[in-house]
């Protein structure tokens, strides 16, 4: 059932079944760590452990001449955005933070949308990161410490409600600018993130949304376009690349209160994402085009 | 009922007729959602979406019913920020439905709702510090009426009253919308006015001694509110979608 044509439906609706549950049970702040850990071992990091044999896939958006080319390019775009961040930390959150947009963006407007508009998938994806922040805005201040401008600024007049109301207010302004082929129903499913956004933790919002609304989508779109003989097979061959993308994150853990930042595991958790993130945007982008 | 306190933070005491409002919301928003969803696979192709965004809002408001109904019974008060939590992510929805069934007017239903939520928070949450909640109820209330006037709502009273663009485009739609637009135009009338009392039940203005005269209270006057419009609303459409 969960592979049929409306997997990108079904995936969500698996997330947003989990997140009330989170919510009901209120288990969200004592286990976000856990379901953080779980959700990107078994979704999130699987879902771009594949990206070197998708950018073989269609031959009309290939941009590799071989595998080579293709491994060089890569890490030196991880090595690259490891470098940004290590000179200039803000230019690193700043490069993470239009990154993403895009590449959140583009995957969420499929099923609404063609992904042909650029400035639109961007627009998007600044509107759920924008709302996932802005809805945990007191935890982001802690976790972002070490950027005085912005966890120096005194927020203490406001209340939570505010800022989902100014996300919200934000989306409406932003989305109705735009010629949307499914424009609603994309309203409405950012509507409910925002839900989650508001009633969880930033690190259980986060683990959700990349989880289940952004991953494990493309993970099952991975998988049939791979045409591997079952699912099972195919997440095997997300394996090496998982494993060493966990090796990669203890090898920069082990320079991280020299190089990047001290004493604060989520930031460099970000890190690591952002730098896993650069490359895989790219790949992505020519793997969703047109779907 | 002890099997569900695992669910349930705190049990509301007998005789607390409030709370039992609370209670009442959010099991009626969930049966109706409920229902919304099993019907959406029944209704024609083009009303699947008015289905599904039904579904939402009263999906939406049941559980901020749930949350709203602990804090009450666990005697924090009026849970202002959580209702209006609910309706920030509600109204448009209700907005938007206004577009589904007639493909007009989106953008400036959305821009209507944008104002009347955003000043309507500022008044009752004082959190600008600017101005006073007469004021920002008045611009909120402004826009609410222009939205009112939009969608059509002075037809109810006479079918050549003047109207915005939606109000015309559900006039002259086919099959079964016209009933429908002329049932979401009373909700929108008479149901929603009940949040301007409402907030003037919650806020101080030249109007606090007429509504302190009101033997009414606040939360049992929302919750009755919401009650009618969130599953109405729901109703509404369901009605011109099923055959």
């Amino acid at each position: 059932m969960i592979l049929n044509k409306n997997y990108i439906l079904t995936s969500k609706i698996i997330g947003l079944i989990f997140a009330l549950c989170l919510i009901f049970f209120s288990a969200e702040n004592s286990y976000s760590i856990i379901i953080f850990i779980l959700v990107m071992l078994s979704i999130g990091i699987p879902h771009g452990s594949v990206d070197h044999i998708i950018a073989f896939i269609n031959p009309k958006t290939r941009i590799f001449k071989n595998k080579l080319s293709f491994f060089t390019i890569y890490l030196l775009l991880i090595f690259i955005n490891i470098l940004i961040w290590i000179l200039s930390p803000y230019l690193g959150l700043f490069t993470f933070l239009v990154i993403s947009c895009y590449h959140f963006g583009e995957t969420q407007v499929i099923g609404f949308n063609d992904t042909k508009n650029k400035f639109l998938n961007f627009v998007v994806g600044a509107n759920i990161l924008l709302s996932l922040f802005l809805n945990n805005i007191f935890e982001l201040q802690i976790i972002l410490s070490e950027f005085t401008l912005f966890s120096l600024v005194d927020l203490s007049q406001f209340d939570k409600t505010f800022f989902l109301l100014v996300s919200i207010a934000i989306l409406m302004i932003s989305i109705v600018q735009f010629k949307i082929k499914k424009k609603v129903p994309l309203y409405a499913e950012m509507s409910v993130l925002y839900l989650i956004f508001y009633h969880t933790d930033i690190l259980t919002s986060f683990s959700l949304y990349f989880g289940f609304s952004h991953s494990l989508p493309m993970l099952i779109m991975e998988y049939k376009e791979m045409k591997e003989k079952n699912f099972f097979s195919f997440y095997l061959k997300t394996l090496p690349f998982t494993i060493l993308a966990i090796v990669f994150a203890i090898i920069l853990y082990y320079f991280n209160n020299d190089l990047l930042t001290a004493d604060n595991l989520i930031l460099f958790t970000f890190i690591v994402i952002s730098s896993l993130t650069l490359p895989h945007v790219f790949i992505m982008k020519d793997f969703v085009e047109n779907k | 009922m002890n099997t569900l306190n695992f669910i349930l933070g705190a049990s509301l005491q007998p005789g607390d007729f409030t709370g039992f409002t609370f209670f009442i919301g959010s099991v009626s928003m969930l049966a109706a959602t409920v229902f919304f969803l099993v019907q959406h696979g029944q209704v024609d192709k083009k009303f699947k979406d008015s289905m599904l965004v039904a579904a939402l809002i009263t999906g939406i408001a049941a559980v901020h019913y749930y949350y709203m109904r602990d804090q009450w019974a666990e005697g924090l008060g009026s849970p202002t920020e959580l209702r209006y939590v609910d309706w920030i992510l509600t109204v448009p929805l209700m907005v938007v439905e206004f577009a589904l069934l007639t493909g007009v007017g989106m953008s400036k239903l959305f821009w209507l709702s944008v104002v009347m939520l955003v000043t309507g928070y500022f008044g009752e949450s004082g959190v600008t510090g600017v101005l006073d909640a007469q004021i920002w109820g008045a611009i909120s209330g402004a826009a609410y009426f222009v939205m009112a006037y939009e969608v059509g709502c002075l037809r109810v009273f006479s079918d050549t009253a003047p109207s915005g663009a939606v109000g015309d485009a559900l006039a002259n739609a086919k099959g079964k919308i016209p009933a429908a637009g002329k049932m979401l135009q009373w909700f929108v009338l008479v149901g929603w006015a009940i949040y301007p009392l409402g907030y003037m039940m919650g806020t101080d203005g030249w109007y606090s001694g007429a509504v302190a005269a009101l033997p009414l209270d606040m939360d049992i006057v929302y919750n009755i509110g919401d009650a009618i419009n969130k599953i109405g609303f729901g109703m509404a459409v369901w009605t011109a979608a099923r055959d």
